[in-house]
């Protein structure tokens, strides 16, 4: 049951930054993930960690030990990978047991352990099987089991679900958790879909750039996150620009323009900012047109209908011709409505999010590339 | 007459039958995706529609023609690949303009189409960028730019989300519907992903082990699946093993574990019979009361996963089976923690019933 | 119902024809020709071989003699290849260094050297006062010429050459295999606890089994028809190929096809089962025993010890061979061209100058001159001609079903001694055979097309393999491209850099090639064959120019391989 903990890891590669200046601790038995769109540096990081790369520079300690100079064999990890890069010339068993036997342990003392882990990926009755003999998703679980039976306590997974069906995703997602979990070990976990990543975290990381945008729990990314890019990078949300129109007892109006005005909770803005507000497409209440509280109320023309399963997303065009996506559930309510429809959504103050416009326009700070 | 059709298609690859008699009709216009798990053929299929893999039974048809015979740059079909497959040695115009070019169009009309396309997916700017300069996003337009110059109307995509992230896919479907539709091509989209599948076709077709399991509309594949294997690959669901009780006007009853009771609106044909009854996730709901008309059964929250727009709650019933719902997150929602005592309910109308596979529950469901 | 076949397009059907009929007279037919020769000269081999009325069987003794004395000299150069062309290949292959890619050029540089230049070049080094001898301050040379190594009992000088010619083939061939391998697999061994030696025994070893034995084919076979600078530097020893060229120039064309035949058939029992072993794609090489756990413990303890303290060790030691067998031998005889430029630097002798016998009564700068051009066209024209057998070839290769049983024929040109292709060729063409062209520079571009085919096709199927051809050509075609469109527009442009390598090499090879070339060249003498001349004339200086001469172009060469290669 390792921590980790990195102080300023800063890696370069040509004129590319792809660590800057890190900062980062994991606590014993942890699971972390780390998201970010492709070439944030993500990957580099949980590598620097590995020691399968050198930082440039800053300092790597893995149960308060110092690694920068430890290679990769002697600092107690296991490495999972999105190819799963189990030894195609190797039958299961042989993959399973190749830790022990590099490491020159007997026998005995090792094949309790490896029998429990091929019990637990069921995979006992298969031992003679070779990798390509299996599907992706055996392949992934046997490429864990390897990891574990060299008695690795800090697990680093690189994108280790990205090669498999999004359904063997879904299901693997969870036992990976729970096998950290049982075994108390600590994971760092790499991946690029923010659903994996919320889904079975203790914590997230958000990284942008090569550098850390936000760390926290996957609720409080997602329902409190800190920045415009976070807010986005982790979910589907609606995000509107407007000016700061009056500042209240409890919270402040702001000016969406044509008429439109929302009130937030937020009061730590001057009158006249320039702000983004942000919300959920799912924090939305479907109103009767006839209903006379005007109070938060956005209306406007359905302009397209996606079902997902039971998930209805209308994308409505307002009157400001700002255009927001609204979702709710069928199994809740079913507003029967078609293309051209009005709709008028009432949004509460609590569920919107309000931040300084971005320096560099909000395009830029929404951009996933 | 259906643009595309398809008869008796049976493809083998030595022993394995990769595809078993497929048939399948695909008017002008529609976008159709074909869902299902690796390895049930689904590329294959597209490949032998492209003309770029020989079948062994059947009759491929475009445009009311014949086409076995007809080589794949006839065939009014382009097919994208999932990396894209743009010529590494040409920049995106001369990606762009590779059929015009090679077609042997005169040269204003070559100008004139290459950059109004080029304006439509928004990469006029990049034109003199080479494919490995772009982001996966950017590399994907050009992909559909190059198909939709080259003037086929049948549009064959090979998982075309599946080198892009997660975040970035979401926001990608709906301008990809959006750009084929305008275009008025005809689109055949493979795919792992049922909400991809979901939210961007007109009609889904599911395909497993090399058998089409159901054609219909994303409505009818999700709320009305032909098959246990659909009714857990799209979406997902509960399943419940019982026995049917009693055959009633209002439904069935069915009888599970421990004597416990539940309602399906549908009838079954035969009292006695052992049946697997499913509800999807995210028509069951967690209260503190019990619901009227529902079936109700008492339970504890065992766990809790936040899944961004949802929360999924793992339950256990008090005759000790496991089962889950799922719900969106919104203001009307309540959350609940772990070790409360709730109900779990769930209208007799949202189950379905299916007569117990012969090859056991588990054959069907286990996706891994 | 049965699928009728694809539309016929007779043009396309034309060129396959084409292709292939070039392919079986030009390429199959020479090679193959040796054989059945001795079958139909049976009498005449029996009564020279065998009873000859004077020396009884003495020449099958003789043969015997030579041919064990090859395969001696040909296993310990494998040997010794791998044990330092192994390391060297994994540093190629996986590290980075400052200079690595000059590394990569310096190993390369054997491989289109002229042998013969090259073979002077290490016997100046080794043997003489100019080389190293002379640096180290000794009066003579620092090896004796008769020299031999223990053991394996070979001569020292023809060993060295040997192994400089055949080391790029292993360690090409490795470092190509070991890219091709993900480097995944060794971090997660490394990830399981293995240091790096123990990572490359258990994982990078197993799975590069089949280029190990691909690269060790190659170098043996090289090894085992090098005659130019066998020639040269071999003195009193003679192997087999150097007996083919001997018996040739003799007019006892019986014995030599008998010499040649036995040649071809030996290297085909050894080759044959390697190349079924890898044609079965079997995962790797189970160990039958049991290891005890003791000893691989002792293993692991060892492997642990060199990982850490000896690391650069397995570093250096390969690039050191790479420094003493190919840079040395280069340096010297630039060295000795400048010391012999006007004279003799021991005697005085004017005539012992390099200036005087180009220039001087011998004339040997005209005949230079001479040969120059007739390499040149030589190479030119045959590499032409197989660049037009050999593109096609590829796409039939890669795309019909009788595709995969040609490219197995094809290695058999590479691997056959070149002594025994030269008289081949000679049988095929001229007197014995279809008796239509003399020897001379024809018969010569005949030869070198039989290899060159070969050499260009490989060097065009790793970059069609290596790049996605199938996609990209299927793209093409679903873009409304016919097949022969998308050959032009995409998959010749994407195979450009294999194309112009596979020229060039083609090229270097035949501007390079001595002994074929020896026993077909007639008067039409090619530079190479004329340093042999030079050398068996005892015209010293103007060997040494000449030499000189073909080093400088084969490295001009290798610049313009580099150039065209390393492109986007």
């Amino acid at each position: 049951m390792p921590n980790v903990e990195l102080i300023k890891i800063t890696k370069r590669y040509d004129n590319v930054v792809a660590n800057d200046n890190i900062n980062l601790a994991i606590k014993d038995g942890e699971y972390v993930s780390v998201i970010g769109p492709s070439g944030c540096g993500k990957t580099t990081l949980i590598k620097n960690i590995a020691g399968i790369i050198k930082p440039d520079s800053g300092d790597i300690f893995i149960d308060g030990k110092r690694v920068n100079d430890q290679p990769i064999e002697d600092r107690g990890i296991g490495y999972v990978f999105q190819n799963i890069a189990l030894f195609p010339h190797m039958n299961i068993w042989d993959n399973v047991t190749y830790g022990p036997k590099v490491k020159g342990w007997s026998q005995k003392e090792s094949t309790p352990l490896v029998k429990e882990m091929l019990d637990m990926i069921q995979l006992s009755t298969r031992v003679e099987a070779y990798p390509s003999e299996l599907s992706g998703g055996m392949q992934q679980k046997t490429a864990v089991a390897r990891a574990l039976t060299s008695r690795a306590e800090l697990l680093l997974l690189d994108e280790p679900l990205g090669a498999l069906d999004v359904k063997v995703r879904a299901k693997l997602r969870y036992e990976l958790r729970r096998l950290v979990k049982d075994l108390h070990l600590t994971a760092l976990h790499v991946t690029h879909d923010q659903e994996e990543a919320m889904s079975i975290s203790d914590r997230v990381i958000v990284m942008r750039k090569g550098k850390i945008v936000e760390i926290g729990t996957p609720f409080d990314l997602y329902i409190h996150p800190k920045n415009i890019f976070t807010a986005n990078f982790v979910g589907e949300a609606n995000f509107l620009e407007g000016t700061i129109a009056h500042i209240l007892e409890e919270g402040s109006i702001v000016d969406l323009k044509n008429g439109l005005r929302l009130r937030v909770t937020i009061k730590n803005h001057k009158i006249d900012d320039h702000v983004v507000i942000v919300f959920r497409p799912e924090f939305g209440v479907i109103r009767d047109k006839d209903d006379n509280k005007t109070f938060n109320r956005l209306s406007g023309n359905v302009i397209e209908i996606l079902y997902s399963g039971n998930i209805v997303r209308y994308k409505v065009k307002l009157v400001n011709n700002a255009t927001i996506v609204f979702t709710i559930s069928l199994s809740i309510q079913d507003p029967k409505l078609s293309v051209g429809d009005n709709l008028s959504i009432y949004v509460p103050p609590e569920h919107i999010l309000t931040y300084p416009y971005p320096k560099g326009g909000l395009s830029k700070e929404l951009s996933l590339e | 007459m259906p643009l595309i059709k398809l008869v008796n298609i049976t493809k083998r690859f030595g022993k394995i039958t990769a595809l078993n008699d497929i048939n399948l009709s695909v008017e002008n216009g529609e976008y159709i995706c074909i869902l299902g798990p690796t390895g049930a053929g689904k590329t294959t299929l597209l490949r032998i529609i492209a003309g770029l893999l020989e079948l062994d039974e059947g009759e491929v048809y475009i445009e009311g023609q014949l086409v076995n015979d007809v080589p794949p740059e006839d065939r009014n079909t382009v097919y994208m690949f999932q990396q894209f497959a743009l010529f590494p040695h040409m920049d995106v115009w001369q990606n762009v303009s590779y059929t015009p070019s090679i077609k042997d169009w005169d040269n204003d009309k070559i100008n004139y189409v290459t950059s109004e396309i080029l304006e439509m997916v928004r990469l006029a700017e990049r034109r003199d960028a080479y494919p490995k300069e772009l982001s996966g996003g950017m590399q994907q337009r050009v992909a559909l730019a190059r198909g939709i110059a080259s003037g086929a109307r049948i549009l064959l995509l090979d998982e075309p989300f599946g080198a892009l992230d997660a975040r970035l896919r979401v926001n990608l479907r709906s301008q990809l519907r959006a750009l084929v539709k305008s275009q008025k091509l005809t689109t055949i989209h493979v795919t792992h992903d049922q909400e991809e599948a979901l939210m961007t076709a007109d009609r889904v077709v599911v395909l497993r082990n090399g058998r089409i399991e159901q054609i219909g509309d994303p409505n009818q594949i999700y709320s009305k699946p032909r098959s246990i294997f659909i009714a857990n690959f799209v979406g997902g669901a509960n399943f419940i093993e019982g026995n049917v009780k009693k055959v009633d006007d209002e439904g069935s009853l069915i009888e599970f574990r421990d004597d416990f009771q539940l309602r399906v609106s549908t009838p079954s044909t035969n009292v006695g019979e052992k049946v697997v009854v499913t509800v999807r996730h995210e028509d069951t709901l967690i209260r503190t009361h019990p619901v009227i008309g529902s079936n109700n059964f008492s339970c504890h929250i065992e766990s809790r996963i936040f899944i961004g727009d949802s929360m999924v709650y793992v339950l256990k019933l008090e005759n000790g089976i496991t089962k889950s719902s799922k719900g969106l997150l919104s203001d009307n929602y309540v959350i609940h923690n772990i070790g409360k005592q709730r109900i779990f309910s769930f209208q007799p109308g949202k189950c379905l019933i299916f007569s117990y596979p012969q090859t056991g529950l588990l054959q069907e469901i286990e996706a891994v | 119902m049965l699928l009728k076949p694809k539309k016929p397009v007779s043009s396309s059907k034309l060129v396959v024809w084409i292709t292939l009929i070039g392919f079986i007279v030009l390429v199959l037919l020479p090679t193959f020709y040796l054989i059945s020769y001795v079958f139909l000269e049976w009498d005449e081999v029996r009564f020279e071989v065998f009873e000859n009325p004077i020396i009884g069987d003495e020449n099958w003794k003789q043969m015997l003699k030579v041919l064990f004395f090859s395969f001696r000299l040909s296993f310990s150069t494998v040997i010794f290849d791998l044990i330092f062309g192994i390391p060297l290949a994994y540093i190629l292959a996986r590290k980075n260094f400052p200079g690595k890619s000059l590394l990569e050029d310096i190993v390369t540089l054997p491989l289109v050297m002229p042998t013969s230049g090259f073979g002077f070049a290490t016997l100046i080094t080794w043997t003489t006062v100019a080389g190293l001898g002379g640096v180290l301050g000794l009066n003579s040379g620092l090896i004796p010429l008769d020299a031999f190594i223990p053991l394996v009992n070979v001569p020292f000088i023809v060993f060295i050459v040997h192994v400089t010619l055949t080391f790029p083939y292993i360690v090409r061939t490795l470092a190509t295999k070991f890219r091709s391998i993900d480097i995944t697999y060794e971090v997660a061994s490394r990830t399981l606890g293995a240091n790096p030696l123990t990572t490359f025994r258990k994982i990078l070893f197993p799975l590069s089994i089949p280029g190990i034995f691909s690269g060790s084919v190659l170098a043996f076979a090289r090894s085992l028809g090098e005659t130019g600078a066998t020639i040269i530097v071999a003195g009193v020893s003679s192997t087999a190929s150097i007996a083919i060229v001997r018996w040739t120039s003799e007019f006892k064309l019986a014995t030599a096809s008998f010499m040649g035949s036995l040649l071809v058939i030996i290297a085909w029992i050894i080759i044959l089962p390697v190349e079924l072993y890898l044609g079965q794609g079997k995962r790797s090489l189970n160990v039958p025993f049991v290891v005890p756990i003791s000893l691989t413990n002792r293993i692991l303890k060892f492997e642990n010890y060199v990982s850490k303290k000896l690391s650069r060790l397995k570093d250096l030691v390969p690039l050191f061979i790479v420094a003493v067998t190919v840079i040395v031998p280069i340096l010297a005889i630039l060295n000795s061209v400048i010391l012999y430029w006007s004279a003799d630097p021991y005697t005085g002798k004017i005539e012992g100058g390099v200036w005087n016998q180009l220039f001087g009564p011998s004339q040997y700068f005209n005949i230079l001159l001479r040969a120059t051009l007739t390499s040149i066209i030589v190479a030119l024209v045959s590499t032409f001609i197989a660049l037009c057998i050999s593109i096609p070839l590829v796409f039939i290769i890669e795309r019909k079903w009788y595709g995969p049983p040609i490219r197995s024929i094809l290695k058999i040109p590479l691997i056959i001694p070149t002594s025994s292709l030269g008289l081949s060729v000679l049988l095929l063409w001229v007197s014995q055979g279809f008796n239509l062209i003399g020897s001379g520079i024809w018969l010569i571009i005949l030869t070198h097309i039989v290899f060159a085919v070969p050499v260009i096709v490989e060097s065009m199927i790793a970059a069609y393999e290596g790049s996605d051809i199938s996609m990209y050509e299927d793209s093409a075609r679903t873009l409304g491209a016919t097949a022969y469109n998308a050959i032009e527009t995409v998959s010749l442009p994407l195979i450009k850099g294999g194309i112009i390598t596979g020229f060039i090499l083609a090229f270097t090879r035949s501007l390079g090639e001595t002994g074929a070339t020896f026993i077909v060249m007639g008067r039409d003498i090619t530079v190479p064959a004329l340093v042999v001349n030079m050398v068996e004339a005892l015209a010293i200086p103007a060997a040494l120019f000449t030499s000189t001469y073909l080093i400088i172009l084969s490295m001009f060469l290798l610049v313009i391989i580099r150039i065209t290669t390393r492109g986007p």
